[in-house]
């Protein structure tokens, strides 16, 4: 178990330096710079200001000079400086992270707490009424965007009931209520999304399980109904869901752009675009290497997590 | 727990709720649109209450800080301006701007002297700085120096847009401690409304220019409590102010909202208690007054004008009969309800009145290339100017029409498209991106291009100079006329009103006969406040109305 883990921390730090030279070259095949954008709002260009600019902010120097730096710097834990807020990187993302941690948290949890029951239920009662109102339901979330269930949600609360969440972020020692209010709005719209995958991973995975042999024998042993579904079969059909449960929960990470705009939340999705619009290489390239280690983590916790559920999954020593 | 799960109902009842009723939620568009409502105009007779915080919107984060001087968008500008002072500024309760209209801020009193050579501003005494220091003629020669790139001046702009605004000022000295002089290479009495406009507050001379960006050292009626990036700029009152009894507001609290819905519905919930100048489309203004119906809205000009530019050194726009052709081609009243719905007014190079103050009438316009009554009259002369280069619609010419990859560029350009079609002129559309548009346009690197170009005041040098003359890097037409030249500056030293009024009219009847860049229209923004809101007038301008000083809440 412990050489697995190791091994697999190995290969993310591998994975994570390959990312590191992807979105840095990326970045830097993107048309303009920090320095066009700033003209930008200025509404002119001066090639000799410009060139003063790229110098002071160290964007002159050969893109693999920047590239050690960068990593030199991530290495001492100095993230850099951000090109648009001259402030240190690491001091305007500390507080976007918990709030996309937290809604992407919730946000899963939601998905969970209505796709794995949903998925049950429809897999048990299939083919009757309630398994094609289920699987409509389900579909209904699949096919509907959430930034668009998250515009829907804002405009019926200011269509009837003149008010809409708070414009900014409410910690929960702040006022809890609020802040509760704030996230359960925006993780419902996601979550319903991502629950109908699940829905209906958990459906077909449970569905095949309930044919196999040993659920035919508990059947017949007398066992319950509760005991045969809950016990025996739900578990063994978990491994897929729980597998899309990972995915989901690192592809929310990165993924919430549009919910935190609407919502107005100060999170990691949408500061990422806007530093991209600003070419604010620091941050987005931190911004990214953060949504990977999210990623990394979280599928080698689901990794984990097989072992738990299945007892036969065994990790080589 | 019991919390919990009453509010995870409530909220799931919610979402099903509307869901269920998104079709009826949108089908309350309206389809016969009431006219926005002119604001009453200052309430002088209701006595002013102090207290209360104004709670506004920002399309997107402070570009560069509070550096008003670094940047020309509005995003900075607004937020800024009521940190800091100006030594003039626009009268804040008159709506008109005009030379008349300019009230003291750091100067107390000022005179032109020398047959408006020499600008001599007299300063008020006992002003500090938001960090306590005194406010001195130091400060004031410190800004201007920097300003105009003096060989000698102690601090240098990252980024100066507006050098040019004061490429005659010769010297700034200061005789005493609160006594500064401007003086001019030669007369230009229109200095002091560019000096009246919000893009020109007066920086602290002991703190780095650079400093600005971060945080914002000013004289103004309010000081910055607290950016947090990306989701707000919080500026509370300043006690010290020079002026007794100012502001009104204890605080100011701008939100960072980048979905425009969201902005719409925060307004329309009462969240917020004033929409972003510039912002509001005639559309959505209708929808927000039959929302909430006690939602004051004021339509103003925003002293910004769609344009039509074209690169007059690459075929086939080097042609004068080619370009004159596109300007009489385009049907601006057309442009104007197809992709305004009406928000807008037809005019030449300034602002037409009433929205301006120097703009043509309509009964001027007449005549120019675009304006006639009859479009199709129009359309005729443009395919005989066409037909003369050789271009007819059988035989098109093909082009590339640059825009930005913004929404309002790429409507307005795809409505060009269709009407150059008509005229033999096959456009295909390339979109280019914020961070390359600028330098793109500058560069000359285009045939043909749909642009927007708004301007500080609303005053002809401010305009002329920057965007029609000779050598101009926002000159994007590159346009040069010897005679245009000499109309602009006989235009900026004439001391008579009247006079130069006058000649303005040549000047923008000069400028659309040859094409240098057809104005299309000057677009009209709906401000929206809720009715509590007092004293918030919009001027012509929407970058020199900002202050906040005068305002109240009588909520």
């Amino acid at each position: 178990m412990k050489t697995y883990v190791v091994q697999r921390l190995v290969i993310a730090l591998l994975t994570l330096l390959g990312m590191s030279m992807v979105i840095f070259t990326l970045l830097r095949l993107a048309p303009g710079d920090i320095v066009d954008i700033l003209f930008s709002t200025a509404g002119y260009v001066s090639p000799s200001e410009k060139q003063a600019i790229m110098k002071e902010l160290g964007i002159d120097r050969p893109y693999w000079v920047q590239y050690v730096d960068w990593l030199r710097q991530i290495l001492t834990g100095d993230l850099g400086k951000s090109y648009r807020y001259d402030q240190p990187a690491w001091q305007i993302i500390r507080p976007l992270v918990p709030v996309t941690l937290e809604l992407a948290a919730l946000s899963t949890f939601f998905a969970v707490l209505i796709g794995v029951p949903t998925g049950v239920i429809s897999a048990v009662r299939q083919d009757t009424t309630l398994d094609y109102v289920l699987r409509v339901f389900s579909l209904a979330g699949l096919s509907m965007p959430a930034f668009w269930l998250g515009m829907v949600i804002i405009l019926g609360l200011v269509t009837w009931f003149s008010w809409i969440p708070p414009l900014t972020y409410v910690g929960p020692t702040e006022d809890f209520k609020l802040h509760a209010v704030q996230f359960l709005l925006p993780a419902l719209a996601v979550g319903y999304r991502s629950s109908a995958l699940i829905m209906r991973i958990t459906r077909s995975s449970l569905l095949e399980v309930m044919r196999e042999d040993y659920i035919r024998t508990a059947w017949a042993k007398g066992q319950t109904g509760r005991i045969v579904i809950w016990r025996h079969a739900l578990k063994n059909a978990l491994l897929p869901v729980v597998t899309v449960i990972g995915i989901e929960f690192a592809f929310l990470i990165g993924g919430l752009v549009v919910t935190e705009t609407v919502f107005n939340l100060p999170g990691v999705a949408r500061f990422l675009v806007q530093a991209i619009l600003w070419r604010d290489y620091p941050i987005v390239q931190n911004l990214v290497m953060f949504i990977a280690i999210v990623v990394i983590l979280s599928n080698l916790l689901v990794d984990m997590l097989y072992g738990v559920l299945d007892p036969r999954v065994r990790y080589g020593d | 727990m019991s919390r919990v799960r009453g509010a995870l109902f409530s909220t799931i009842v919610i979402v099903l709720v509307a869901v269920a009723l998104t079709a009826p939620a949108t089908s309350q568009t309206p389809s016969t649109s009431p006219t926005p409502q002119a604001s009453p105009t200052p309430q002088a007779s209701q006595t002013p209450k102090p207290g209360g915080v104004l709670n506004m919107m920002l399309r997107e984060d402070l570009s560069q800080g509070f550096s008003i001087h670094e940047t020309s968008t509005i995003s900075t500008v607004w937020p800024a301006m009521p940190c800091l002072n100006n030594l003039v500024l626009f009268d804040p309760l008159r709506k008109t701007e005009s030379v008349d209209t300019i009230i003291g801020e750091l100067a107390e009193k000022w005179s032109w002297q020398d047959n408006y050579r020499n600008l001599v501003f007299f300063l008020r005494k006992g002003v500090k700085w938001h960090d306590g220091q005194p406010f001195t003629s130091r400060d004031v020669k410190f800004t201007f120096d920097m300003l105009r790139e003096a060989a000698d001046a102690p601090a240098k702009l990252r980024i100066n847009p507006r050098k040019d605004w004061y490429a005659n000022v010769e010297a700034i000295e200061t005789p005493d401690t609160y006594t500064a002089v401007l003086r001019l290479r030669k007369p230009q009495p229109s200095l002091l409304l560019m000096l009246a406009s919000g893009y020109t507050p007066v920086y602290a001379a002991h703190v780095p220019p650079a400093n600005y960006r971060t945080t914002c050292v000013g004289t103004g009626p309010f000081k910055v409590k607290e950016w947090r990036k990306g989701e707000y700029v919080e500026l509370v009152k300043n006690p010290d102010y020079f002026v007794k009894g100012r502001p009104y507001l204890d605080g100011l609290k701008y939100f960072v909202i980048v979905e425009r819905g969201t902005r719409q519905a925060a307004i329309q919930a009462g969240k917020l208690d004033v929409s972003f100048p510039g912002e509001t489309t005639k559309t959505a203004a209708e929808q927000l007054k039959k929302a909430v119906p006690q939602l004051v809205v004021t339509p103003y000009s925003q002293n910004v004008a769609e344009n039509i530019i074209m690169n007059v050194k690459k075929p086939p726009f080097d042609n004068p009969k080619i370009r004159l052709a596109v300007s009489h081609a385009i049907d601006r009243r057309a442009l104007i309800q197809a992709v305004h719905q009406g928000g807008a007014v037809v005019g030449a190079a300034l602002a037409p009145k009433p929205w301006g103050f120097w703009g043509l009438a309509e009964k001027d316009l007449v005549g120019l290339p675009g304006y006639g009554a009859k479009p199709a009259d129009e359309k005729a002369l443009a395919r005989k100017l066409m037909a003369e280069a050789g271009i007819s619609p059988e035989k098109p010419i093909k082009v590339e029409i640059v825009t930005r990859a913004i929404a309002v560029y790429v409507d307005m350009a795809s409505f060009i498209i269709n009407e150059l079609k008509q005229i033999g002129i096959d456009a295909t559309l390339k979109q280019i991106e914020t961070a390359q548009w600028h330098a793109m346009a500058t560069r000359g690197d285009y045939q043909i291009g749909a642009n927007l170009t708004g301007i500080g005041p609303d005053d002809p040098d401010a305009n002329y100079y920057e965007n029609y003359a000779c050598g101009s890097p926002r000159n994007y037409s590159q346009y040069c006329n010897e005679e245009a030249m000499k109309l602009f500056e006989a235009q900026s030293q004439e001391l008579d009103p009247k006079k130069r009024l006058a000649l303005n009219v040549a000047i923008q009847k000069k400028l659309e006969a040859d094409a240098a860049r057809p104005i299309l229209d000057w677009k009209i923004d709906f401000f929206t406040v809720w009715p509590h809101v007092k004293n918030l007038i919009p001027h012509q301008s929407i970058y020199n109305f900002g202050r906040m000083q005068e305002v109240w809440s009588d909520k």
